[in-house]
């Protein structure tokens, strides 16, 4: 019965490691940007749901305000700053740590230094019994969340204009322009898409993991573990590097708590080391 | 006829028999002689705060410096009538970050004596500094690793504790575990100094009683996830007894109702830091029934606290204090109580921590005085978290008096066994090795 519930709180974790890294991985897939800020839209986008739901006690307001919101600072993040570093990676990246540390100090001084707990939403305050133990459903929620979303994303850049338009304009973009295609609004939509999920991520994760300065930085840390190991710039492999690093680190602390601190690491590492470009990765 | 040197006509009419040369050369001296000493009677004393305000330590590091500085506000900032200046520093919960801000408060700022500290770590990064500097140091955070009081490689002559030793709430802990019937323990711990200390001494203590730890689980220090320890814990022990500092007890509090302990197994937090006031607020009923071992509760019974505690929630939006706050409180009294009696001449530091050291009075959280390693000597309470006037708080349900930092053993006792924590903490569950003698 132990080997179900570590089973299902990886597969949570794991959830919850896709809804963290998607955004992560959807802004470099699709426009070769090395989106540092993305830590920071998660915890802005956590931090603002928190206000929402204390002031109005609504989650479901509390998500879409914060992506809303990030969206708009991504929006703008990408429309005025980014673009003028078109395709160079570097500058971009540093330009996007930069509004890391912006979003960082701003957080503190609005939201404080105390660790903040998200309330779980009504309906799923409650815990499953499973055996002699109980399962949050909660994490089962998350769960499900997860794989919505990810089905909704691969949807939309398989199987619809919009996402065909974004491939178009991410594979030759003077082409595509050519097409009548407005590849600069795409980009904008695209990053401020990337950061909304961010936000979501920050939202959702809240009630399990708490908002405290610093989760940006944890944050990103393990976006990037999950996208390092499913591969930058894939769905596919975003969804598979967060389930494989979830259940590996929930038996890793279990079964070998000497490690607790490498077992997220463990993956990366093998990944790096005999299939850099990750599970799925394109380049 | 003149014989001999002709005296100059200003010394002729000397009415001293210095030359005017030497008269106002004295004249100068005295001009500058005199205002530099009324300059330091009006100088202020420096004293240099470092602590954690941002970062997994910044509630309590709050809250100490919410303590120190009602104290000083009640003083009107001033030992003795000499005027004090405090200069806060925050460390981040970071060591390195913590010497550097000493370094500038004692080198660049001019501070003469250090207070504040709470994270482990930094408390070594801190001590290190004092030692080797000799800059007096007033713990007044939670830094509560034993061996800073104690004789040994790192004993510190220039510091003193006013706030705890990790060991005192563990021994009060096993003592009440024991008497209420408990044997089997599963433990909980952070991964890192203090919890390891923590529960390598509740270990010890119980075992010494008869009782025995069957179960150790050591979550790393930032945990978000309890999901690979809570199912775990063995069911067929007594109680659970934890040690989880700032945001992970935080976390710990809310998760362990969610995956069933809640109700199954009683839970005792060893000093406090789940059940820790501001988490008290923040998740529901989660903590009700838990126990804790701490040398204060906001709900004790006595004119100081009462007071303290009206001053505090008056200044902090009606939240109420925990445990830092006194100890910040106490600290600021016995840097005034100490400077006072020195009259602030910090020329002879031995003196000055004498003074330090002889430091007695009654405070929020009882009787106050120190031992001779620099260490507090005060009460221990057992509380149990019970609803009163509608919000969760900590009852006090049973005191030990006057524990200094070997209860319940001497001190040759204490220093007799073989083990300490940093080679312990594969031992907890083997009471042989735990009581072994050297």
């Amino acid at each position: 019965m132990i080997w179900l519930i570590h089973i299902l709180n990886g597969v949570a974790y794991g959830m919850l490691l896709f809804l963290l890294a998607a955004g992560l991985s959807l802004i470099y897939g699709l426009m070769k940007i090395l989106n540092l800020t993305h830590g920071s839209f998660y915890l802005v986008g956590g931090y603002l749901g928190l206000t929402v739901v204390r002031a109005t006690g609504s989650f479901a307001l509390g998500l879409v305000v914060a992506a809303l919101a990030v969206a708009l600072v991504g929006a703008a993040i990408e429309r005025f700053f980014l673009r003028r570093f078109h395709l160079e990676e570097l500058p971009q990246a540093l330009l996007t740590f930069g509004f890391l540390f912006i979003f960082a100090d701003l957080s503190l001084w609005v939201w404080g230094g105390d660790a903040q707990m998200l309330a779980v939403p009504g309906p799923f305050a409650r815990s499953l019994s499973v055996g002699s133990f109980a399962y949050p459903v909660y994490r089962l929620f998350l769960i499900a969340v997860g794989l919505a979303i990810a089905t909704l994303l691969w949807w939309f850049q398989e199987h619809t204009r919009l996402g065909t338009m974004l491939r178009a304009g991410v594979d030759d973009a003077e082409i595509a322009r050519g097409l009548g295609i407005n590849v600069s609004f795409l980009f904008t939509l695209v990053f401020a898409l990337g950061a909304a999920l961010a936000a979501l991520g920050g939202v959702l994760a809240g009630p399990v993991l708490s908002l405290y300065p610093g989760a940006d930085l944890d944050t990103l840390i393990l976006a990037f573990v999950v996208v390092i190991v499913g591969g930058l710039g894939s769905l596919r492999g975003a969804l598979a590097g967060s389930l494989l690093v979830g259940i590996l680190d929930d038996f890793g602390k279990a079964f070998f708590p000497k490690f607790a601190l490498f077992t997220v690491f463990v993956p990366m590492a093998v990944i790096l080391v005999a299939r850099p470009s990750g599970l799925f990765g394109r380049r | 006829m003149i014989e001999g040197p002709m005296p100059k006509n200003e010394g002729a009419w000397q009415p001293w028999p210095f030359s005017a040369q030497a008269v106002s050369a004295a004249a100068a001296a005295l001009l500058l002689v005199a205002p530099v000493s009324e300059a330091r009677a009006q100088e202020p004393i420096k004293i240099g705060v470092l602590l954690p305000l941002s970062g997994n330590f910044a509630v309590p590091g709050q809250q100490t410096l919410a303590g120190l500085k009602m104290y000083f506000d009640e003083v009107g900032n001033k030992a003795g009538g000499i005027p004090l200046e405090i200069l806060v520093e925050d460390t981040q919960t970071k060591p390195d970050v913590a010497v550097a801000k000493a370094r500038k408060l004692v080198e660049r700022d001019g501070a003469q004596v250090l207070t504040g500290v709470v994270g482990s770590g930094e408390s070594f990064a801190i001590n290190d500094y004092s030692r080797q500097n000799k800059v007096p140091l007033v713990i007044s955070g939670d830094a509560g690793q034993d061996e800073l009081t104690l004789p040994g490689p790192i004993a510190n002559p220039y510091l003193v504790r006013v706030t705890m030793s990790g060991r005192t709430a563990t021994a009060a802990a096993a003592d009440w575990a024991y008497k209420k019937g408990w044997r089997k323990a599963a433990m909980i711990g952070t991964d890192y100094a203090g919890g390891v200390d923590t529960n390598f001494e509740f270990a010890r203590a119980f075992c010494r009683l008869g009782g025995k730890v069957i179960q150790a689980q050591w979550p790393a220090f930032g945990t978000a996830d309890f999901g690979p320890y809570l199912p775990a814990v063995d069911r067929s022990a007594d109680a659970l007894f934890v040690f989880e500092p700032g945001a992970d007890g935080l976390r710990f509090l809310r998760q362990y109702v969610d995956f069933g302990l809640q109700g199954k197994m009683p839970v005792f937090d060893i000093w406090g830091t789940i059940v820790f006031e501001p988490n008290l607020t923040q998740t529901g009923d989660a903590a009700l029934g838990m126990y804790s071992s701490e040398f204060y509760t906001p709900l004790l019974k006595t004119p100081e606290n009462e007071r303290f505690v009206a001053e505090f929630r008056k200044r902090m939006n009606g939240e109420l204090p925990e445990h830092e706050a006194p100890n910040g409180y106490v600290g600021a009294h016995a840097i005034v109580d100490a400077i006072a009696a020195v009259k602030g001449d910090f020329s002879d530091k031995t003196k000055f921590m004498a003074a330090l050291k002889a430091v007695h009075f009654p405070s929020p959280k009882g009787e106050i005085k120190l031992d001779k390693y620099g260490m507090a000597i005060q009460s221990m309470f057992i509380r149990e978290v019970q609803k009163v006037d509608g919000s969760l708080g900590n009852v006090p349900i049973a005191t030990y008096r006057d524990v200094d930092q070997f209860w319940p053993f001497t001190e040759a006792e204490y220093e007799s066994y073989q083990l300490d924590y940093t080679h312990g903490k594969d031992a907890v569950t083997d009471c042989s090795k735990l009581l072994a003698k050297k």
